[in-house]
């Protein structure tokens, strides 16, 4: 029985077993891509790499056998120096969106796909669950939003951006028309108070997300409705009233409690504030953050200065949201979006946990298609045009809409062990400037989607195919960089798989063989599945 | 396709068998019936065989030398080898294609005629740039030649190739006539000359026999003719010789027979002095002697061990092998010593394995011997790959025999059955001659059930590769030889405890096998003698590049590196300055000139950056620019990498984005560090050699040359070399010829006769034709 050592830590392992296997007893998560127990190790991906001491030696625990003695190096800055890199490099050549453009657009980072092929498929209670995930007043941002997903909508190249807003704004409606609108659940009560001064969008989405976290919260508002900005500036033409009010009031379903009339530094103090409550969230918007100084809260540039990521304020406990930190110019899906970011944090502060914030989902991104391009993803969509508008709440016609989107989106987002090894390691899709592949796809196979440009080579696939039995299967085509795996002899994807598709697509890395279906779970990407941490706390930084 | 056609495929499965292994050779034998892989073939060989669509495809796609696509009538092979490339092989591939107006993708023109295609490396190093038309090899090109040469290859397939002649059979005392036909001397013309030298000796009846002799190493001076007189005497020797000459060399020896013939010859002599309009007197033009000074240069410090007998003896000739001591080597090791004797002789020597890496040869035996197994294997690797080298196919083609003495004996000692020479298809006359080689062996009952009369038996057998670089790595070669794709694998474990087909196998290289004999005949210790205390022996080179004499040369370890290009390669041709030696091809480095008395053996040349690789040295001059360099050997292993490791396959091509950047004057602040760094992380965690030494070529000009980096990120090639940071200029000694206007592809020079030209640089292509064909050298580069 070989004993070993891996980083310095002791232990016994059965003769015959590789570093990887002693790793995995000692509890060391050693990253693997292209390994799979029921294959053969083909040490392709490289990214489980291990140093041997005293040679130096650099080799991949998931083919390397234990012998005695065998002293290893996992857990240390220059092994995961080396991990990243080789992830980098194989970033640098996954053509693929994780996270696609619309989504990236909104300030809110919505998963607007996963929103659009529930609409698609009829859902409209699960779609505005997801939309309500990341936008907490998605009737009013429906009618008023610039949309800057539409902006990046991919379908805008093609022929025109799928109605983003408009179908949010139906979803919306649909819910808040029913007999039961939707209320999130919420944790337990923690015991803690959060104080929102401000009730406008910012406010009221921190105090939406804050009550879901379990936390009692109160909103002061000087003036004698909610609503802010929303209510005093925008025409009623374009914002009815009652909408904004019928979506207010279901956000105080969550048991939020209101002070009106109340103003901080003449009703109150914000001393008094931190005295009563656990935490303060200052959402004033931009004409009263004029008059925080006084109240001892640092400024810059005229707004409320706080660290990004975490919003906090020069004071312990403070945190601002929302215009009182940029100006008047900011957007409402701006300020909603810095609530729900701020409730991480505020969430974290309130916990006794380490404030770190969140970070922006980790995503790789193809970047501009041309139109040949485009038009292959395109293929299994709605081919109908952009409606002008859709009147009330036509349920048809927003399937019909909805089912123009390409589904840029990964369908392997909360599987991938490209990108969670990527965003653990926090390695850089950018650091290896290069050419892009082509995009292409083989949709011919009924109930798979093979993306060769997402393939990282890891073999899996070949092998499983292989053992299988299939006739075609798949296959090394090529050599070197220009290496794909493909359906042998011209044949298509159809072809390949008949016995195990299911193996190949849980084998798969990535998302390069994926069930059409397949679509990402989660309600949001960015605090989706606890597999997926989104700041690599347990690791050195770069 | 019609059903006939699939007939070939059904009758090459029942000649190659219907195993997986047979995929290449299947494969290799449908291409030459069909010039390219049919897919209609393909499937045909799948339903017919155990070989999977995954397999066929798989192997198709990964070696170069299969086409899935039907080709031109004739295919022309742009060598990219090191030396062509610092001779200008761009500008003459750049050049054909603007002939044959193909290119983006397109390797064949409109009319199907031609099919244009990229190789690593044919071998012919001291005859760059060269290109290979079919089987014909046209050396020292350039791109306004470009043309005539096209020309003059249809002209001759119209007309007829001249064939070899048999001379006539002969009594009494006879001379000999000894002409090198190593594949660079044929690429020269020494074909040519052979056969002039036949129809001569067979119109004028001349008591001599001609005969084909190996490479002499003389490659500057090919083709060699060597003049040995009746009944033994001095020889005479007579470089360069071109076919005109041949019948006037072989008269100044043999006088014609007979009257007739005497006046018939003595006429036709007469019309060849009308027509050509020059006195030619080629007798003593081509005549060199071996105590010239150059010739004695050349040769002097030379010792030859692997290359001994070179330029002496027919290759295929068993009888003179057996004359010049052959198999003596191995009648002893079979007769009076046991196995382990025979690994502990070669442990003496101090033998390491002269394909690269060096590892101890002895060792490798004893581990194979170790190993427990049945069935053992040894293996010939003969898959030199490397541009810049072509030592292998040398001796493979003049010393077949030697080589298989050595290989026996080394299955001998490791207790192998069976022994495979893997040799590239780039090297078909090696191919033939090791072939012909073994059949002579077994017929005469000297290799197969009874080696030697003896108990030990031994078949042996010759595989093709397919063009594959990296099957030089021996876990590739031996995927290959399994028929599958050559992709290495991790090592432990080593071929030596499993390797072919799982059982122990030991890989040498060709040159290793070809210095066994001589150290059993001459004794360890004579051996030992040569070199450096951890270097033993000789290596053998393929000198070329910048240097006036080019060659194959075989050195005592521990020579400098100074000694090869100055005595022996008679320093830097045409008045350059001496810059730099690439030893090792694309796994070395570049060995300064101020390095160059660096010792020459594997420990000072790793601490030098470089490496003793198989053995290519290639001289560079001080208009070779070293980024490039970096960025042409970078190019090659990224091109022959497998693709398997993410380091190299992903890891290599970024270098080369960040190289291409630097060299189109596009480098940013920052790409030498994110080089320097990617470099280490590529070299240190690839999976096999050939990643792990990739980045060396970087490396060593970043460190001997960091300051030519520099100046292309501030944009200049101080080499005036890379294409985009350069123009071309016409000075005050133009004297309006017009010529380089009349010259020029791109029209970028305005005819203006008797005036001095310009060249508009936006049209300019930077073919360099201007520059090559201006006869007062009034075309600079800036």
């Amino acid at each position: 029985m070989p004993r070993i050592t891996i980083d310095q830590r002791e232990i016994d392992v059965p003769a015959g077993s590789t570093i990887l296997d002693a790793a995995e007893s000692l509890g060391i998560e050693i990253p693997t891509l292209c390994f799979a127990r029921q294959c053969e190790p083909s040490t392709s991906c490289l990214v489980c790499l291990v140093k041997l001491l005293p040679s130096g030696r650099l080799v991949p625990a998931c083919a390397t056998l234990t012998a005695d003695g065998m002293q290893v190096e996992s857990e240390t800055e220059e092994v995961h120096a080396l991990r990243r890199n080789t992830l980098e490099l194989l970033l640098s050549d996954h053509l693929g969106d994780c996270v696609a453009p619309c989504s990236f657009g909104c300030p809110a980072q919505m998963n607007i796909p996963q929103m659009l092929r529930q609409i698609g498929a009829g859902q409209l209670r699960e779609a505005l669950i997801t939309v309500k995930a990341d936008i907490a007043l998605p009737a009013v941002l429906g009618r008023i939003c610039p949309a800057p997903c539409e902006k990046v909508c991919r379908r805008g190249n093609l022929d025109s951006s799928i109605a983003i807003c408009e179908l949010k704004r139906i979803v919306a409606d649909v819910d808040l028309a029913s007999a039961e609108p939707y209320l999130p659940p919420c944790r337990p009560a923690s015991g803690k108070r959060a104080a929102i001064v401000g009730g406008g969008p910012a406010g009221l989405a921190a105090a939406y997300y804050l009550a879901q976290e379990g936390h009692a919260c109160t909103i002061f508002d000087d003036s004698d409705t909610l609503g802010g900005m929303f209510g005093r500036e925008i025409p009623a033409e374009k914002l009815p009233r009652d909408v904004l009010e019928r979506e207010i009031a279901q956000i105080l379903r969550l048991g939020i409690e209101t002070q009106l009339n109340t103003r901080i530094g003449r009703d109150v103090s914000l001393a008094e504030l931190r005295d009563q409550s656990d935490v303060v969230v200052i959402a004033v918007g931009w004409t009263a953050a004029q008059q925080v100084p006084p109240w001892g809260v640092g400024v810059s540039g005229g707004g409320i200065a706080v660290k990004r990521r975490t919003y906090e304020t020069n004071l312990s406990g403070v945190f601002a949201v929302g215009n009182a930190l940029r100006g008047q110019g900011t957007t409402g899906i701006r300020s909603v979006a810095d609530a729900k970011e701020a409730t991480v944090a505020i969430d974290q502060y309130l916990r006794g946990q380490p404030v770190t914030g969140t970070s922006p989902p980790f995503t790789t991104r193809i970047g501009k298609m041309d139109r040949e391009e485009l038009v292959q993803l395109s293929i299994e969509t709605a081919a109908a045009p952009r409606c002008a508008s859709i009147s009330g709440v036509d349920a048809s016609a927003a399937a019909q809409q909805a089912a123009r989107c390409l589904h840029c989106d990964c369908r392997a987002l909360t599987t991938c062990r490209l990108r969670k090894y990527s965003a653990l390691y926090s390695a850089d899709p950018r650091r290896f400037k290069a050419e892009r592949r082509k995009y292409e796809q083989d949709i011919r196979h009924a109930d798979i989607l093979f993306e060769p440009g997402k393939c990282i080579d890891c073999g899996l696939c070949v092998q499983i195919t292989a053992a299988g039995g299939e006739y075609f299967g798949l296959t090394y085509i090529g050599r070197g960089f220009d290496v794909r795996i493909g359906v042998p002899l011209g044949h298509s994807a159809a072809e390949a798989f008949h016995q195990v598709a299911a193996e190949c697509v849980a084998a798969c890395p990535t998302a390069a063989i994926a069930w059409k279906k397949n679509t990402p779970t989660c309600a949001s990407f960015a605090i989706c599945g606890d597999e997926m941490p989104a700041t690599p706390a347990s690791l050195p930084g770069r | 396709m019609n059903p006939s056609d699939l007939e070939f495929v059904d009758e090459t499965v029942e000649r190659l068998g219907h195993r997986t292994e047979a995929v290449i050779p299947i494969l290799q034998a449908i291409q030459s019936h069909f010039r390219y892989l049919p897919r209609e073939a393909m499937e045909r060989v799948c339903r017919l065989t155990d070989i999977t669509p995954a397999t066929i495809e798989g192997v198709s796609t990964f070696y170069t030398q299969f086409r899935h696509r039907p080709v031109g009538q004739h295919i022309i092979s742009v060598c990219h080898g090191t030396a062509c490339h610092v001779k200008g092989s761009e500008l003459v591939q750049d050049a054909l294609e603007r002939h044959l107006r193909i290119g983006h993708g397109i390797d064949t023109d409109s009319k199907g005629v031609f099919t244009v295609e990229k190789v690593a490396c044919l071998g012919c190093c001291t005859l760059a740039p060269v290109i290979q038309i079919d089987n014909v090899t046209y050396g020292h090109l350039n791109s306004h030649r470009v043309g005539e040469v096209l020309e003059a290859f249809l002209a001759e397939d119209r007309e007829g190739r001249p064939s070899g002649l048999a001379a006539a059979a002969l009594e009494g005392p006879v001379g000999e006539i000894r002409v090198g036909l190593g594949s660079c001397c044929v690429a020269l013309g020494s074909g040519k000359v052979h056969d002039t030298i036949c129809r001569t000796l067979a119109a004028t009846g001349a008591a001599a026999v001609v005969k084909q002799v190996g490479c002499v190493g003389m490659c500057h001076q090919t083709p060699l003719v060597e003049l040995i007189p009746p009944g033994g005497g001095p020889s005479k020797l007579f470089a360069r010789v071109r076919a005109e000459d041949a019948r006037a060399i072989v008269l100044s020896q043999y006088k014609p027979k007979g009257l007739w013939r005497r006046l018939s010859h003595r006429a036709a002599g007469w019309f060849d002095r009308f027509l050509s309009d020059e006195t030619p007197d080629p007798v003593a033009d081509r005549a060199i002697d071996v105590r010239d000074r150059p010739v004695c240069a050349f040769l002097g410090p030379q010792q030859h061990v692997a290359t001994e007998y070179c330029g002496q003896i027919d290759p295929t000739d068993v009888d003179e092998y057996l004359r010049h001591d052959g198999l003596k080597a191995l009648r002893h090791c079979l007769e009076k010593l046991s196995p382990e004797q025979i690994i502990e002789h070669v442990r003496e020597s101090g033998l390491r394995g002269r394909g690269g890496a060096g590892f101890p040869t002895g060792q490798k035996w004893a581990a194979v011997r170790a190993t427990p197994g049945d069935k053992k294997y040894v293996i010939c690797n003969g898959d030199e790959g490397d541009p810049g080298a072509f030592m292998d196919r040398m001796l493979l083609e003049s010393f077949p025999y030697r080589i298989i003495e050595g290989m026996v004996i080394a299955a001998k000692a490791v207790g192998a059955d069976e022994g495979i020479f893997y040799i590239r298809a780039e090297y078909p006359l090696a191919v033939k001659r090791i072939r012909e080689a073994l059949r002579r062996l077994e017929d005469r009952g000297l290799l197969g059930d009874r080696v030697l009369s003896t108990d030990f038996r031994l078949h042996l057998s010759v595989k093709e590769g397919a063009g594959a670089f990296v099957c030089g790595e021996e876990t590739a070669l031996l995927a290959s030889l399994e028929g599958r794709r050559g992709m290495p694998r991790l090592r432990p474990p080593y071929p030596a405890e499993s390797g072919l087909w799982g059982q122990p196998t030991s890989v040498n290289n060709v040159e290793t096998y070809a210095l066994v004999p001589w150290i059993f005949r001459n004794g360890p210790q004579a051996f030992a003698r040569l070199g450096t205390e951890k270097s033993k022996g000789t290596k053998v080179f393929a000198l070329a590049g910048k240097v006036v004499r080019g060659g194959l040369i075989e050195v005592p370890m521990g020579i400098t590196v100074r000694q090869i290009v100055e005595d022996i390669g008679g320093g830097v041709a045409g008045g350059r300055t001496f810059k730099a030696v690439q030893i090792g091809g694309p796994s070395g480095g570049c060995v300064p000139a101020e390095l160059a008395d660096t010792s020459v053996d594997y420990e000072a040349l790793t601490q030098a950056g470089a490496i003793m690789g198989s053995g290519g040295m290639v001289v560079l001059d001080d208009r070779d620019c070293m980024v490039d360099m970096a960025r042409y050997f970078l190019r090659f292993t990224q091109d022959q990498s497998c693709g398997k490791c993410t380091l190299c396959r992903i890891g290599t091509r970024r270098m080369r984005d960040i190289l291409d950047r630097i060299c189109c004057g596009k480098g940013q602040k920052g790409d030498l560090e994110l080089l320097e760094h990617l470099s280490r992380t590529v070299g240190a965690g690839s999976i096999c050699g050939l990643g792990r030494t990739a980045p060396n070529p970087v490396l060593s000009t970043l460190r001997y040359f960091r300051a030519e980096y520099e100046a292309h990120l501030a944009g200049r090639c101080p080499a005036g070399k890379c294409k985009d940071l350069i123009a071309y200029r016409v000075n005050e000694a133009c004297i309006g010829c017009t010529l380089c206007a009349q010259k020029c592809p791109a029209d970028a020079i305005p005819m203006t006769p008797y005036a001095r030209h310009t060249i508009d640089m936006q049209k300019c292509t930077r073919c360099d034709t201007c520059r090559q064909v201006c006869p007062t050298q009034a075309v600079y580069v800036e």
